[in-house]
């Protein structure tokens, strides 16, 4: 084993979940499994990104394969750095809060309206949870911990 | 939280694989081999996500195995430092909080990194942050956000017959986790508002 290239790019979430859930497809479609050590992990990882918070258990997908780079464009006056726009893409952050724990010192760097704006924008092309599935979704959580 | 990282590596395909397209055997050669295991300084590898590159399959004396060079990438879990990512709380201990995502158990928050006004509560067995009045519990289960600051790497290659044989094996790659910040911590408290 020799590692060529350590970090060639990075991958949102997304990207992962669409390369993983198309394999998974390709497998059913020949009958044939991948190895148990990969099914395991690749079962878990599933389950980890649709569970939620994470904004790919939405049901219907939000996401589409053009998102990233509608969102790339929309934020590029802010001038986020890339781990920045990842982490977005990942969490999907829905209020001032949520995005002030993936920005670095953003109160320095943007005023109120920034914030709200850029707010505004990832709801725009990411979507959002609505109230009334959130909550569902909580209660089911609640239910499951009181059951374990 | 995903990388793609780009090895090379020498394939054997057994002669049992060799009803499978070639391409397919060394797509399960290298799962095999990889998959949900831990590169040193590289992190935890998931799936191939593509082959860039193979050689000729060529066999060598005494076996049947068919060698052929491969470059590929795989999708690597390796988040990075100030990264923002969920889990769930494990377990707590008055030394810190553990968590655990489904496919990575290994994410350890010290006390230090808890907000001010943590406290551990013995006799539940887990972590209270007493805020403007209010106690928020840090309950087995829940989901919360969490900041990466570290990362700690053990290589797992036997040392040789010095190293005492009871000595429990360090985790190969373990993430240290922060809640300190506003907005980081149990995630109902800050969705909820």
């Amino acid at each position: 084993m020799k590692v060529l290239e350590a970090q060639a790019a990075v991958l949102t979430n997304y990207e992962v979940l669409q390369h993983l859930t198309q394999q998974k497809e390709r497998y059913k479609q020949r009958k044939r499994r991948g190895p148990p050590n990969l099914e395991t992990v690749v079962r878990e990882l599933i389950q980890y990104l649709q569970s939620y918070p994470n904004p790919l258990s939405q049901k219907p997908s939000t996401y589409t394969p053009d998102c990233i780079s509608r969102l790339l464009e929309r934020l590029s006056p802010y001038e986020l750095s890339k781990g920045e726009v990842v982490m977005i893409l990942n969490l999907r952050p829905a209020s001032v809060a949520a995005l002030n724990t993936v920005i670095e010192e953003m109160a320095e760097r943007f005023s109120d309206e920034q914030q709200e704006e850029m707010v505004a924008i990832i709801s725009e092309v990411l979507g959002q949870f609505d109230a009334a599935q959130g909550s569902a979704n909580d209660t089911g959580d609640g239910a499951e911990a009181n059951a374990s | 939280m995903f990388i793609l990282t780009k090895f090379a590596d020498l394939v054997q395909i057994s002669p049992e694989d060799f009803s499978k397209h070639s391409i397919v055997a060394i797509e399960d050669n290298i799962n095999a081999k990889y998959a949900n295991k831990v590169v040193q300084k590289i992190g935890l590898c998931i799936s191939l996500f593509d082959v860039l590159w193979t050689s000729e399959g060529l066999i060598g004396h005494g076996t049947g195995l068919v060698n052929v060079n491969v470059e590929f990438r795989m999708i690597v879990f390796r988040p990075f430092k100030g990264e923002v990512m969920l889990g769930r709380i494990r377990s707590s201990t008055p030394s810190g909080i553990h968590l655990r995502t489904d496919f990575f158990d290994d994410i350890f928050v010290p006390y230090e990194e808890l907000p001010q006004g943590a406290e551990y509560n013995h006799s539940e067995q887990i972590w209270i942050w007493n805020f403007d009045e209010e106690r928020l519990f840090y309950d087995n289960h829940e989901m919360v956000r969490f900041q990466v600051i570290d990362e700690e790497w053990h290589d797992q290659t036997p040392v040789g017959p010095t190293q005492a044989e009871d000595t429990p094996a360090k985790t190969p790659y373990k993430i240290k986790g922060s809640m300190a910040a506003e907005g980081l911590g149990v995630c109902l408290w800050w969705d909820g508002a």
